[in-house]
């Protein structure tokens, strides 16, 4: 039985907000000050809520009780890229992964909102107006810690190195994508979307300086996440550039495969099962309990 | 003995401008511009509303509310209420009443302000207090205690205000 691939499209969307949600909600009493206490409760608010929409709308497709496609599902079935389940690390990592994620989700968005598909489009279309304080809180974060003391640039810089390979992630190629194309569901192709996002952040990051973590990767990709094939190097050797970011003719490109890759087919890092198991875990003890 | 549809929607949307937003009770969900659809016929009324932000707490009670008052007079026909997201609800449709209620409440409706509907925060934000009417404030952060509210100071009065985020798209 071949998946509606409108029903993988709204399960990405939906797993992607759904889990980053619970990340920046993990937040909610820990974060450095209350204002920020109050952003990242904020926004996991509004995301969790962009996913309950999302995953109503698939609940038309599959006549399923959408909190059994939130919650009821097993770990490979989840849709999410590997970005989102990511812990939320130190506050470098935080801010790097929220403005990558915030700002690769606006090209996305700005594509979907003249889908084919009415409810997805509307959906999208409201999502859009709520997001851009989301992008903005990124982008002010990122901009307050580069331009900041050494110490929270390098904090920066780190998070940024060990957060982008897997946020090209985010545009993984969609099972079924052709199709969607071809139907007007989405209107941009994921790797059209990375693209544009790509040379969209390579300006960020020269902007302040810091484009060099898109050559200088620091993190051990070998060791955190399995290549784009699936399996796992036999030893991890630290890389020295992203994998598949060129600079071409002054501007950055993709080009090849990228790391992190899996997400969208149900391929989750480690990280991934004592989120599920906490997230879930009151939907498996109790299925249909309301709270 | 039939009542007519257009006195009847009448009355529905009279009832409805008695239905506040459980959050801010000093503004109506008409005044908020949420009321986006009313049909009555001989067997029953339908209510669309536009939640303000879709993740607003509130929203199952607005439309548990809605409902209660509606059945106040649709005389035994059933009524149904929806929330849907065609057209998205702007910062537009918030009445003159509504602004004047939100001011009252002390949560200035800011997009009215001249600049950027994004916020700068920590920076002059021109976002007018709803207390004095000085444009002398600073918004301490986009995020407040709902969805749909932010956070200000005024450097004038020194009272700490909210403001209703802005929603309008792109370049508003």
């Amino acid at each position: 039985m071949a998946e509606d691939p409108r029903l993988i499209l709204l399960l990405a969307l939906a797993d992607d907000e759904l889990v980053i949600g619970h990340r920046h909600s993990e937040w909610t009493g820990w974060a450095p000050y209350i204002e920020e206490d109050l952003a990242f409760s904020s926004i996991a608010q509004d995301e969790m809520a962009h996913a309950r929409l999302l995953y109503e709308i698939a609940s038309e497709l599959t006549g399923e009780d959408p909190d059994a496609l939130a919650l009821g599902r097993k770990p490979p079935e989840y849709r999410n890229a590997v970005l989102c389940e990511r812990p939320n690390g130190d506050w470098g990592f935080t801010v790097a992964r929220q403005y990558l994620y915030d700002s690769a989700d606006e090209g996305r968005l700005a594509a979907l909102a003249g889908s084919s598909f009415k409810d997805l489009a509307d959906a999208v279309r409201t999502i859009q107006l709520e997001e851009r304080y989301h992008l903005e809180h990124g982008r002010l974060w990122f901009r307050r810690l580069a331009e900041g003391p050494v110490q929270a640039r390098e904090h920066l810089a780190d998070g940024l190195s060990q957060a982008l390979p897997e946020a090209m992630a985010l545009f993984e190629t969609l099972p079924g994508e052709e199709a969607l194309l071809d139907d007007g569901v989405i209107t941009r192709s994921s790797e059209d979307l990375l693209g544009e996002w790509l040379e969209r952040v390579g300006l960020d990051l020269e902007s302040v300086s810091l484009d060099w973590v898109l050559t200088e990767h620091a993190a051990q990709v070998g060791e955190l996440v399995p290549t784009s094939s699936g399996a796992l190097e036999e030893e991890s050797t630290p890389t020295l550039a992203v994998p598949g970011i060129e600079r071409r003719e002054g501007r950055w490109v993709h080009v090849g495969e990228f790391a992190g890759a899996g997400g969208r087919q149900g391929r989750h890092t480690e990280d991934f099962t004592p989120l599920w198991e906490e997230m879930t875990g009151l939907y498996r003890q109790v299925p249909g309990a309301s709270w | 003995m039939k009542t007519d549809m257009g006195v009847l929607e009448g009355r529905v949307r009279e009832a409805l401008a008695a239905v506040p937003d459980p959050e801010i009770p000093a503004c109506s969900i008409v005044d908020l511009g949420m009321v986006e659809r009313v049909d009555a016929t001989t067997d029953h009324i339908d209510v669309d509303l536009l939640p303000t932000f879709i993740g607003c707490p509130a929203k199952d009670i607005i439309g548990e509310e809605v409902k209660k008052a509606v059945r106040t007079v649709a005389e035994e026909r059933e009524v149904r209420v929806r929330f849907v997201y065609d057209p998205p609800w702007t910062t537009d449709r918030i009445t003159e009443r509504g602004k004047e209620a939100l001011r009252s409440f002390g949560i200035s409706p800011h997009w009215e302000t001249e600049g950027p509907v994004a916020i700068p925060l920590l920076t002059g934000s021109g976002v007018a207090c709803p207390y004095c009417g000085s444009a002398d404030t600073v918004t301490e952060s986009a995020f407040g205690p709902t969805p749909c509210r932010s956070v200000h100071f005024c450097r004038s009065c020194r009272n700490p205000f909210e403001g209703f985020k802005a929603k309008q798209p792109s370049g508003g």
